[in-house]
Formats: C-alpha cells, structure tokens, sequence
C-alpha cells in the first residue's frame, strides 16, 4: 500500500505540464525545426524551391555583409553586456543600502522594463533627432546640434537606450540575490575590519555568484539577439552601421527575398548563442562551486 | 475549497475557449462562391492610402451591379501577405498593386489572366502600356495588368520663397545649381532631405539614373553584360553636390520631421514624389506649392517626370468568374471613376483625356499628359535589392570627410556586388 503511494504522480502535475509542453511544442519547436529544414533549400518565402544541401551554409562564410554584422552584433553585446551588469550591480548596492524613499526609487528605476523596447525606442528616436538637437543649437555645441542616429555614432545612441532599459531587470536581479546574504556576515566583517568595497569584493560578491551567472547568461543571449530597439530607433541605419544579425536575418530574410539563406543564418546564430551560454554556464557555476 | 475548484475550472475553460478562438479560421475572406445568382469576388488592395478611395468605387459598383458583388481587402504589408497566399494557393480574385518587382514576380508565376482583348486597353496611354510590357516577366507584350494610376516624383517647390528669391523652374542641371545657389544668397535653405529614412534617398537617385546612364543599361545589368561602376559616376557625383544645399543634418532628420520642416517655410524645395504632397498639407493646409520634373542633365530632352505605375489592376487565374471580374475592371478604368480616384489620392491617369487638374502637381500634369515620362529605375533592379542602404552608406562615407572618387568608385562596386548577388540566386 505505501509502494504504491510513494510511485503513484497525482494526475495534477500531468494536467499543468503536458498542454502547456504540446503548445510550446507545436508553436515554439515546430517553426524552429521547419526552419533548419529551409536552411537546406532556396526557397524565397513564396514560389518554388528545391535542396541545395550546405550551398547556404558555404555562401555563409564567404560572405562580407555577414561578417559586418557578425562583428557588429559582437562588439555591441560585449560593450552592453559589462556596462549594464556593472551598472545593475552598483545601483543594486544602492538601492539595498538604508536610504529613504527606496521603494519609490526602486518603482522608478523599474520603470523602464515595463514599457515596450519598441515604445522605448520610438520616443529616444524623437529625443535624440527634435529635443538633443535642440538643446546643443542653444548652447552652441556643435556635436550635440545633430542626431546622433544619422552619424557613424550611432550605435552609442542606440547602447544607451538599450543599457538604460535593461538595467531594470539585471538590477532586479542582483537586489534579490544582495537580500539573501545574511546581515550577520557583515557584522563579523566590519568586525574583522573589512568595510567599503573590500567587504563588497571579498564577501558581498562572492556570495551572489548564482546571481550573477544568470544574469550574464540572460544579457548576452538577449545582446547577441538585439533586433527591437535597432529596428525602432535607426532600422539598421545609417548605411548598415547598426545592422545586427537580427536585422540581416529580417531584413534580407523577408524584404530580400532570402528566406532559406537567412534561415541558414538563423541556424547559425542560434548555435552560435547556444554555444556561448553554455561555455558561460559551465564556468560561471564552476566559479559559484569554488566560491561556495 | 469548493470555491477554488470552480475559480479553478472556471479559467481552464475560459483559456481553452480562447485557444479554440484564436486557432479556427478567422473566416476566409475570398468569397469564391456565387449564392443565388450572385457572384462574390475578393478585390485585393495593395496601398492603405488609398483604402477609402477604393471603398467609394467599390460600393459604386455593387449599388450598379446586382449580380456581382465585391468586397474590398486592403491589409498591412501587402505585399508580404499576397505572396504568403501564393504559397497557399489561395489567390485573390482580383489585385490591386503597383507595377513593381513584385508585379514581375507574379507575371513569371504564371497565375495572372492575360488581359490584352479588353475594349478599356485602348484607352489607356501608350506611355504606360509601355512599362507595363516592359516589367513584364521575359518583357512579353501582354497586358497582365492595366495601370489604374500613376505616380510621379520629381521636385516640390514652395513657390512662395521660389518667388521670394527671384528664381524660376530651373530645366537644365546647371540651372538647378544656379538656383540653389541663388537660394542660398537670399538667405533660404534650398533642400530638406531625411536621409534617416533611408527610401528618401532613391527619388534623387530614380531621376538622375535614367538621364544620364547608357541606353539599355537596365537590361545589359540583368544580362551580367554591364556594371554600376563605370556608367553611374556622374549620378552620384552630381547627387553628392546637390546634398551641400540641405540642412546641416540631413542623415539625422526623418521624413515626417523633414516634411514637417518643409511645410513651415524652412526650406524651398523637397525631393519626393507626389504622395508626400498630403502628408506636407497635413502640417500646413496653407502652403503653396508645385511640383516640377527633376531637370538631371543639360539635356533637356533627356529630363522626364519620373512616373510610375502606382496601381494597376490584374485578374488572377484562379477567379471562378473572370467575366464579373474583367467587369469590375472596366469600371474602375472608366474616365469619372478615374478622375474621382486621382482627384482624392493626388495621382494620375493613365486613361486618355483624364486630367489631375490639382495646382499642387500642375508643374508636372503637361509632361505627364504629353508621355514625356519614365519609369523608376528601381522597379527593374532585384526583389529585395536595397540600394537606399547603400547610398545611405555612401552619404555616411562623404560626412565623415572621405575621399569623393574613392568613395563613389566603393559605393558603385558595392551595388554591383549586391545586385549581382540576388540576380543569380
């Protein structure tokens, strides 16, 4: 009788997870599969098509627009990466420290995860084309007098969007991993001496290593992905200066004409970030072991 | 407890009633079938500008006709859903889009009624069936599609500060320059460009190619037997100057800001076609202005109105009655359905003796009306060829302080590259 209970899965758990599984299956892993599938075609999106086996994935490395992008898409998720986290994490700091008004400063710097990247970057686009240049003809400066967006600068425009945006969330993060370190273990430091950003190094970081695992996981995965606020702020623009891989693989996927040569870049894209989560995976919780 | 089960089961059912909603068919809107005598037919609009226009005739047509009835389909990005029909096989009676690449790509897959024995045809202005041949798949000579309306892009003007400055429509290239050097003296900005946009920088780009590459350049390119380098110096090196009359950032400023600031009076002329002409009244009701035909060469006969097809009406195979379609499209060509369409939509007829009467774009009615004009160029290049970033590249290379020759001779190889890149795929 108690065998037969301890093996027995109430029918509960059956019931949330499998409809759930079947959806994510037919919308999510379906298109996924189908789109490998096209990689090994020339389809156009419309038409007809044949097998051309790897021909996409050879044309890949040859060629140039590809790269640029690839190089691109890199140096922008490198550069939002380390600024968001570094920033995330001190204003994390802050915001744990006894201040006043803290709930309200942690509504407002939340603020900008709630509204669309899109919407986000629709309103930069009039802030830095009407309201920046404004201000810099007033005060005579000539760098400021135009948009930033149309110059080779571009894409700092388009960074400190995207960093101001997505400092909520990696601040958010690092809040609730600063809440689980035990307040007892910074009073034996300051007993032992260890104050300020000794104590931040040697202890308080130490102890929020999960924290920080998933958080450089979840931003460069979502950098080396950027599309939405490209799209809304320069459209890949000017030129193709800030064309990441996501706007190659729209553009030329579904303007272009290119829907199988893009899918093999999607493939590509996907293996590529698949690759470097994992790699980041493997040594940041080596790090949390060794730390722990 | 009890309550929690029924809050329980309550949203379970309600989720799969909204799943249920969201997957069925969302009702097919080709009505192919014919009810008691009535035949259904799906018209297909490619342009939401137009979208009211199009309801009007429409609505005309069925309150005529008893025994045919049209319902109108104008969806977002058309083009994109049109071809994702195609791949379903499930075609639109009768399309309405513009003579583009697209169009072409239609024709080669063989699913357009060839229209050629239609009385409207003889109607219509040779000028036009003329592209409509020429963007004709393998170019044959049959009329797939007849044009409904045509485009036109070239120079507005604001003819207040043209008067202003004491400056007259320039015809050659070398009175525009003089006139925008004129201007300038007076103290008037002579362009507005929103380069940000990039599709703003082709207007300039689809006047100036026509008139100065070689003849039967368009169709040697698509035969590999020509190239960009070597024959479009003189484009880009004359576009390059004319940028120097434009406002400081012109990279910077978007179409709906450069408009804005055009219909304020801040600068004389615009490089855009006729449909910016409403969004620039939409600031400024007031305003006045005209268009002229972008004088390219010293040549005065090679300067033509850039004029396109901007929609033309096709039959496709699958249309269960073609009788009631080809119908419905005699109607629409006839001369008062034409000129209410060009008189709400800023447009032009292609039927013969159905004038734009507009003082907005009267600069341009005369040549259009005498067929001095020519197609974009950029219909013919590749579906998918995107030479606005190119250029938009090359106006980058030019504000960060590049070499003029080695920049226009990188720009030029690089359409090359790309255009030959999707003509072999």
């Amino acid at each position: 009788m108690n065998k037969h209970r301890n093996n027995h899965i109430s029918p509960a758990f059956y019931l949330m997870v499998v409809p759930v599984a079947a959806l994510f299956f037919l919308l999510h892993t379906v298109p996924f599969l189908k789109g490998i599938f096209y990689s090994f075609t020339n389809w156009k999106g419309y038409g007809n098509w044949e097998f051309i086996g790897f021909k996409n994935f050879l044309q890949f490395f040859k060629d140039p627009s590809i790269k640029q992008a690839y190089g691109f898409t890199f140096q922008f998720a490198l550069s939002a990466t380390v600024l968001v986290n570094v920033l995330s994490l001190a204003l994390a700091c802050g915001l744990n420290g006894k201040i006043r008004g803290k709930n309200l400063l942690k509504a407002l710097y939340f603020l900008p995860y709630m509204l669309g990247t899109l919407i986000i970057g629709f309103v930069f686009n009039f802030i830095f084309g009407n309201i920046i240049p404004g201000f810099g003809k007033m005060a005579g400066i000539p760098g400021l007098s135009v948009n930033i967006l149309g110059t080779s600068k571009a894409w700092l425009g388009v960074l400190f969007v995207t960093v101001w945006q997505s400092m909520a969330f990696n601040t958010m993060i690092y809040l609730s991993g600063l809440q689980t370190v035990d307040k007892d273990i910074y009073d034996a430091a300051s007993v032992d001496g260890a104050v300020g950003l000794q104590r931040f190094i040697k202890i308080t970081f130490p102890l929020i290593a999960p924290f920080f695992t998933i958080n450089m996981v979840l931003s460069v995965k979502s950098f080396l992905m950027a599309f939405d606020q490209i799209m809304a702020m320069t459209g890949g623009g000017p030129g193709t200066a800030t064309t990441t891989i996501s706007m190659l693989i729209y553009k030329r996927g579904f303007d272009g004409g290119q829907f199988a040569y893009q899918s093999a870049n999607a493939v590509i894209l996907f293996l590529v970030v698949a690759s470097i989560s994992v790699f980041q995976l493997k040594i940041l919780e080596k790090r949390e072991a060794k730390v722990n | 407890m009890k309550m929690k089960k029924m809050l329980a089961v309550g949203l379970t059912c309600s989720l799969a009633a909204m799943l249920a909603a969201g997957c069925s068919d969302s009702g097919k809107t080709s009505g192919k079938s014919s009810d008691s005598g009535v035949t259904h037919l799906e018209f297909f609009s490619s342009k939401m500008e137009n979208v009211s226009t199009m309801q009007k005739l429409v609505d005309k047509f069925n309150s005529q006709n008893t025994d045919v009835q049209i319902t109108l389909n104008s969806p977002a990005d058309a083009g994109t859903v049109l071809k994702t029909r195609m791949t379903k096989d499930d075609l639109p009676d009768i399309i309405a889009y513009g003579g583009d690449n697209i169009y072409t790509e239609l024709t080669e897959a063989g699913i357009l009624l060839d229209l050629s024995d239609q009385e409207v045809l003889k109607t219509i202005n040779d000028s036009y069936m003329q592209m409509v041949y020429d963007i004709n798949g393998d170019k044959a000579e049959k009329a797939y599609g007849i044009p409904f309306a045509a485009n036109a892009s070239g120079v507005i003007y604001n003819t207040d500060l043209f008067q202003k400055a004491g400056v007259t429509i320039p015809e050659t290239w070398d009175e525009f320059i003089a006139a925008c050097e004129k201007l300038s003296a007076a103290g008037i900005q002579p362009f507005e460009l929103s380069f940000k946009d990039s599709w703003t920088i082709l207007p300039s780009w689809n006047s100036l190619a026509p008139a100065t590459q070689p003849e039967g350049f368009l169709d040697a390119k698509k035969e590999g037997t020509a190239t960009f380098l070597g024959t479009h110096e003189e484009v880009l090196e004359k576009y390059s100057k004319l940028v120097n009359y434009a406002q400081t950032d012109f990279m910077g400023t978007s179409y709906d800001d450069g408009n804005r600031s055009f219909a304020n009076g801040e600068a004389a002329m615009l490089i855009n076609g006729v449909w910016a002409v409403p969004e620039i009244k939409k600031t400024n009701e007031s305003i006045n202005l005209d268009m002229f035909a972008y004088p390219a060469s010293n040549d005065k006969s090679k300067n033509k109105v850039v004029s396109g097809i901007d929609v033309m009406l096709m039959v496709t195979n699958q249309c269960k009655n073609p009788e009631a379609a080809k119908r419905f499209v005699a109607f629409m060509l006839e001369p008062e359905n034409s000129q209410l369409y060009i008189n709400e939509q800023f447009a032009f007829s292609p039927v013969e003796g159905v004038v734009q009467e507009d003082a907005s774009v009267a600069g341009l009615a005369k040549d259009i009306a005498d067929g001095k004009v020519t197609d974009f160029v950029d219909h013919y290049y590749p579906n998918g060829y995107n030479l606005s970033a190119i250029l938009s590249e090359f106006f980058l290379n030019k504000a960060n302080g590049m070499d003029e020759s080695e920049n226009i001779a990188a720009t030029l190889k690089k359409c090359d590259e790309q255009y030959d890149i999707l003509n072999t795929r």
